[in-house]
């Protein structure tokens, strides 16, 4: 809670300002472009309908549209695939039991590929802030060079 | 939730599949019936892997119940395949 916040509420509770006052000063500190959203991600709204705001993801997606030339096989041939992140999260707990030893070696295998990442680093307590950051994750991919396969991850 | 049911659909330029429901928790009764030697390899092998048995078990089992809601489908030359688990 920030500190505008508590300076509100403390008024309230010492009676110095009454409850419309200070659902006023609280939504004065809302930021403008984010309006308040209920836990269904809709907005309450001014007078109009209910607007559908980004709501928390769920799955993320992969699709793939490769053509013959990548795939030996004839025609376009299309992967549409959907995992739940429940199981993204299930799969880095899965990495964290990776003993010791092999992070070394995996560390060292992933440098040497352009990937700085540190295994050893990514803890318990990272994972939900690591899975929470992949909503705003879209990778798009557009083979060139006669390679038309194109590649969207995105999460939903 | 473990996953309960697969739901296979096959369809080819000529032919269509009705879809495939395979009973996914019927898994249930082979698992149940080798849960001892299941859990003395998992705890065997966290052992040997300087593992935590019980983390290690809580891990493999969030895997299986976060499998629901994946979805497949595999398109090419008129050939559609689909695979959902619920």
């Amino acid at each position: 809670m920030n500190e505008h916040r508590r300076q509100i509420l403390e008024m309230l509770a010492a009676g110095k300002i009454t409850a419309d006052e200070a659902e006023r000063l609280l939504s004065a500190l809302e930021p403008e472009a984010a309006p308040a959203a209920d836990f269904n991600g809709r907005i309450a709204g001014n007078g109009s309908a209910d607007t559908n705001v980004k709501t928390r993801a769920k799955y993320i997606r992969v699709l793939v549209e490769a053509d013959e030339y990548m795939t030996g096989m004839k025609g376009q041939t299309t992967v549409n695939v959907r995992v739940p992140l429940q199981f993204l999260r299930a799969g880095v707990r899965l990495a964290s039991l990776i003993p010791k030893q092999a992070h070394d070696q995996l560390d060292e295998a992933l440098n040497r590929h352009g990937i700085p990442l540190t295994l050893s680093q990514i803890k318990p307590e990272n994972l939900e802030e690591l899975i929470d950051h992949l909503e705003d994750l879209t990778v798009d991919v557009d083979g060139k060079e006669g390679n038309n396969t194109k590649v969207r991850v995105f999460c939903e | 939730m473990t996953p309960n049911i697969a739901i296979v659909h096959i369809e080819t330029p000529h032919w269509r599949s009705i879809p495939l429901w395979i009973p996914l928790f019927l898994l249930w009764i082979p698992a149940i019936l080798l849960s001892p030697f299941i859990l003395i390899v998992i705890f065997g092998l966290s052992i040997a892997g300087k593992l935590n048995p019980w983390r290690t078990f809580r891990v493999l089992w969030d895997l299986i119940c976060s499998l629901p809601g994946t979805q497949v489908r595999v398109t090419t030359d008129g050939t559609n395949v689909r695979v959902r688990i619920l």
